[in-house]
């Protein structure tokens, strides 16, 4: 029988090992991490979406929260 | 490096926005309408939130104020293209306890047929939730799951494992998923093309289901536009 690692490699076997409750959990801990990060709620723009309107204002900051700030970056 | 720098460069994300499927009927528009004030959630773009765009497969597009939902955004929509109706949903829905709430989601085959959309972004999806159901349950699989991933796994690798292991498939299921007799062949590129195929004529079927809700979306757009300016 074919072994999810030979499919998807260990990161993601792993994720597929959880049980339900167990992603759930995990899901809250990386949104609890993603909010300390300064994260923002704002979703990226999906230009694929049917609904994507490219005039649409976005209430997105430019880093996300405060809590984010770039201190460096290359030219690209 | 990886997965979080992916996030910062905006080419990966995971879900921040709630999509809630609805039965199109008055008092569930009201019950929702009280919620959404609750919530201090206001329509952003366009439709408005009015019943007739919602039973024509518009979705409406919500942002919450309220301190503790701020900036959360929130999608209503009462049909999805190639899914059943809702009362259907409804009976095959999963009920989650979580603390002291009660989350009701989609099942996973309705989630899988809702994922097959023009967007490049929902055919991982759709791949991996039905191969995390296969690895979880194909020790003792049920006759509907089963039937699930004989018509919906998207992994060349695991259809052929699974022809091979659960061989006799039915005239109606060949007739279904023409490309059951490749897995059966054991013909591996072979099926990868044609599992492309497949997804390829599933994205432009959505494209061409969303040709008239995107003209009729862009005329409220320069509607609006006009009712601003004046």
């Amino acid at each position: 029988m074919i072994q999810p690692e030979e499919l998807v490699g260990e990161e993601w076997a792993a994720w597929y090992r959880l049980s339900p409750a167990e992603r759930w959990t995990q899901s809250e801990h990386l949104w609890q991490i993603y909010f300390r990060l300064g994260g923002s709620l704002e979703t990226e723009p999906d230009t694929q979406s049917p609904f994507f309107d490219p005039r649409e204002p976005s209430a997105r900051t430019a880093n996300g929260r405060p809590g984010m700030r770039v201190l460096r970056r290359s030219r690209v | 490096m990886g997965g979080q720098a992916c996030v910062f460069y905006g080419a990966a994300e995971f879900s921040r926005d709630t999509d809630l499927a609805i039965l199109a009927s008055s008092e569930n528009f009201a019950r929702l309408n009280k919620t959404l004030t609750d919530l201090d959630a206001q329509v952003i773009a366009v439709p408005p939130f009015e019943a007739r765009y919602l039973r024509k497969g518009h979705a409406v597009h919500f942002r919450c104020q309220h301190a503790e939902a701020r900036g959360m955004r929130i999608d209503v929509m009462t049909k999805m293209r190639g899914v059943d109706s809702f009362p259907k949903l409804w009976t095959r829905r999963t009920t989650v306890s979580v603390q002291d709430s009660t989350i009701e989601l989609m099942s996973l085959p309705d989630l899988v047929q809702a994922k097959k959309t023009q967007r490049d972004k929902d055919w991982p999806m759709v791949r991996r939730l039905v191969e995390v159901n296969y690895f979880a349950n194909r020790e003792n699989p049920t006759r509907e799951q089963i039937r699930f991933w004989f018509l919906e796994l998207r992994t060349p690798e695991l259809l052929m494992e699974l022809v091979l292991e659960r061989g006799g498939l039915s005239p109606q299921l060949f007739r279904k998923r023409p490309l059951l007799r490749i897995a059966q062949a054991k013909n591996e590129s072979l099926l990868a093309d044609a599992l492309l195929e497949e997804e390829k004529r599933e994205r432009a079927a959505d494209r061409q289901y969303w040709t008239p809700l995107k003209k009729e979306l862009e005329m409220l757009r320069h509607a609006r536009v006009s009712q601003l300016k004046r």
